[in-house]
């Protein structure tokens, strides 16, 4: 009866990106010169879900969220997020998506006000708009205190909710989020867990990247486990747990992945 | 559009707010120039009067009675021989010491250069590596020279007198010449100055912090991202070059000395204008360039290094547009940088023509035209914004 109202929002079809090496970064990946970092990946992510996307380091989670984001194109496949292609149609991607990785930041030398208001203005969003916008999560966040102090001379929580708060400018409808509490205080994870449940009310669909199993137990309704950039699981959790917890079966599920090898 | 303005503003405000930033691209450079040229004219004057006021001292063998009045004035004299002289000049305790023939007079009254015999000789003693004999040496030197020719003068080149003129050239010529040559290379060395205090930090910077990429998930267009930063980081530029310009400028006239006829006003309006095109011209161009660089470029550091053959190229710009004389052919004016060092060069020397400078400007524009759009291209390229 469910699945009849689902809807498909974000569609991933046979992504792959490799990554030429440096020769520095030949040494460490043991003399290969092509890294393979997505493998043929697909999934579907439905309107009004949270999508986690869970795998150890290296996996390829950041490199497939960044396609997503149309920051790099993939050698193949596409990803098509509300009907607009991530490789052939990126500012229509650009314009409905927002993204809160580690690697953007903001220039220390300006306000959270300022900051906001430039966004807006290059997402196009209206003054008032904007404005009204900027009073609703500045308050939501606790930021209104510290609008006019320049990010550099912020704490490093309150810059994380900046970041957060300037990614949603335009109050996209599909968020990314790379590794969301990666770094944070135990309070400032909260806030931004929270807020992520808070967007999924409102009807926005979410995709989030993580390699801690209790954030995707908390979270999210679908989960993707991707290991060494290929897809070694997908379904609801509940359908992935299966009565155990998600911890004891991503470590059946990596073995078997990984042939049967012992960790 | 309107987000090429936002992004405009942005830089703007990242510089204009940050009082480190234009106080050491724009200030200091200009105060830096006037005070070292300033300085360094403030030497070279004082230099030339101690020249001018030291009273050197000599022993003078044999003193005709006709250069008695006149080496008594010039030299503090004191009494001596021609062995003791020599000592005392070798010791530097006089400055010089000038042997006469015996009577020197007679022999120069009765001396004819058709006779075949050498003439009457006087022998000045002094030592070069000590500063004020070598003035002493100078000084007797002249005095002798302008008396040989008062002695025997058969005829005057351009005899000086009250209303006669010879050169018709007016009197800045030669200072213009002499500048015209040095100019482009001067001014296009601080503009490219000026363009290295601001474009590796707000392109290779950005990058090196991570903020550009948050620039780049925006929906605004790579190509309206390369034209607000060029434009932007141009006119910071400009200002900078001004700025080294009017520093420049103001102690030009220190620099030269107050009878070289040097002064801002040497140029017209009309001039002034032209310069300031050509000026807005090559800083585009450089800007672009280095823009090019620094976003190729890791961090801020890696851009500095980068660029040097560019400062190269535009160094040598400067260098070989000195070997241009005449009136250039129209074909080397189609040259970036090169252009504009000849037309600055020819706005000074007064041979400027209006074609040259509208085929200068034109490919100036064209070419950073050109530069914005492989800008563009890069900002486009994760292999460049994204490389690890
Ligand atoms: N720009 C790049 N150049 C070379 N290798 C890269 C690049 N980006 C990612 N990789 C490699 O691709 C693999 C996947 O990386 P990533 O997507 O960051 O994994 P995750 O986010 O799951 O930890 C890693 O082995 C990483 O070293
Ligand atoms: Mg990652």
């Amino acid at each position: 009866m469910e699945e009849y109202l689902k809807e498909e929002y974000l569609k991933v079809e046979n992504l792959t990106k490799t990554f030429r090496l440096s020769r520095k970064q030949r040494k460490t990946e043991g003399g290969l010169i092509v890294k393979t970092a997505v493998d043929d990946l697909s999934f579907t992510a439905y309107k009004g879900e949270i999508f986690g996307l869970l795998g150890p380091n290296g996996a390829g989670k950041t490199t497939t969220l960044r396609i997503l984001a149309t920051l790099i194109k993939p050698d193949n496949g596409d990803a098509f997020i509300g009907g607009s292609s991530a490789v052939h149609d990126e500012y229509a991607v650009r314009s409905k998506i927002g993204f809160l990785t580690s690697d953007l930041k903001l220039e220390d030398f300006f306000t959270p006000d300022y900051l906001f208001d430039y966004f807006s203005e290059l997402y196009s969003v209206p003054a008032e708009t904007a404005a009204k916008r900027k009073a609703e999560m500045f308050s939501r966040f606790g930021i209104d205190k510290f609008a006019s102090v320049k990010v550099a001379n912020l704490s490093t929580g309150m810059r994380q909710k900046v970041s957060l708060v300037i990614s949603l400018v335009n109050d996209p409808d599909f968020i990314i989020f790379d590794e969301p509490t990666n770094g944070l205080d135990v309070l400032t994870a909260k806030t931004v867990t929270d807020f992520i449940l808070e967007l999924k009310a409102r009807g926005k669909t979410v995709i989030l990247s993580t390699h801690i199993f209790s954030l995707i137990e908390k979270l999210c309704d679908r989960v993707g486990i991707i290991i060494d950039g290929r897809l070694a699981a997908l379904d609801t959790l509940e359908n992935i747990t299966a009565g155990k917890s998600l911890e004891e079966r991503f470590f059946d599920i990596y073995s078997q992945f990984k042939g049967g090898e012992a960790l | 559009m309107r987000t090429v303005l936002t992004i405009i503003k942005k830089e703007f405000y990242r510089f204009f707010k940050d009082e480190r930033l234009w106080l050491t691209a724009i200030v200091l450079p200009g105060v830096l120039i006037f005070a070292v040229y300033s300085l360094m004219g403030g030497i070279i004057d004082s230099v030339q009067q101690q020249e001018e006021d030291y009273f050197p001292t000599a022993i003078v063998v044999n003193m005709p009675t006709s250069l008695s009045p006149a080496f008594s004035q010039a030299f503090k004299l004191s009494d001596g021989d021609v062995d003791g002289g020599k000592q005392l000049v070798k010791e530097r305790k006089i400055d010089a010491l000038i042997v006469f023939p015996e009577r020197f007079d007679e022999l120069i009254a009765q001396y004819s250069p058709a006779s075949g015999q050498p003439a009457p000789n006087v022998e000045i003693y002094y030592d070069s590596s000590e500063e004020h004999s070598q003035i002493a040496f100078y000084k007797a030197e002249s005095m002798l020279s302008a008396f040989e020719d008062a002695a025997s003068n058969m005829f005057d080149v351009n005899r000086p007198a009250a209303e006669a003129v010879y050169d018709f050239a007016d009197s800045q010529s030669s200072s213009r010449m002499i500048l015209s040559m040095i100019v482009p290379m001067i001014l296009l060395m601080l503009l490219f100055s000026g363009c290295m205090a601001v474009a590796p930090e707000s392109i290779a910077g950005e990058k090196e912090r991570g903020t550009i990429a948050t620039l780049l998930v925006t929906p605004v267009k790579r190509g309206y991202v390369a034209v607000g930063k060029i434009a932007a980081l141009s006119v910071m530029a400009l200002l900078s070059g001004l700025s080294s310009c009017i520093g420049m400028m103001l102690a030009l006239p220190r620099l030269a000395g107050s009878g070289s006829g040097l002064t801002i006003s040497m140029l017209t309006v009309g001039d002034y204008a032209a310069l300031l095109g050509v000026v807005l011209s090559t800083v585009l161009v450089l800007i672009a360039l280095i823009a090019i660089i620094s976003a190729y470029a890791k961090s801020v550091k890696e851009a500095s290094g980068l660029v040097v053959p560019v400062m190269l190229i535009t160094m040598l710009c400067g260098v070989f547009s000195m070997f241009v004389t005449g009136v250039a052919n129209i074909g080397l004016f189609f040259i970036p940088i090169f252009n504009s060092a000849l037309i600055i060069s020819s706005i000074i020397s007064g041979t400027m023509t209006g074609g040259a400078l509208a085929v200068a400007i034109c490919a100036n524009i064209a070419f950073s035209a050109a530069l914005v759009f492989v800008l563009a291209r890069m900002f486009k390229s994760e292999r460049i914004m994204f490389n690890r």
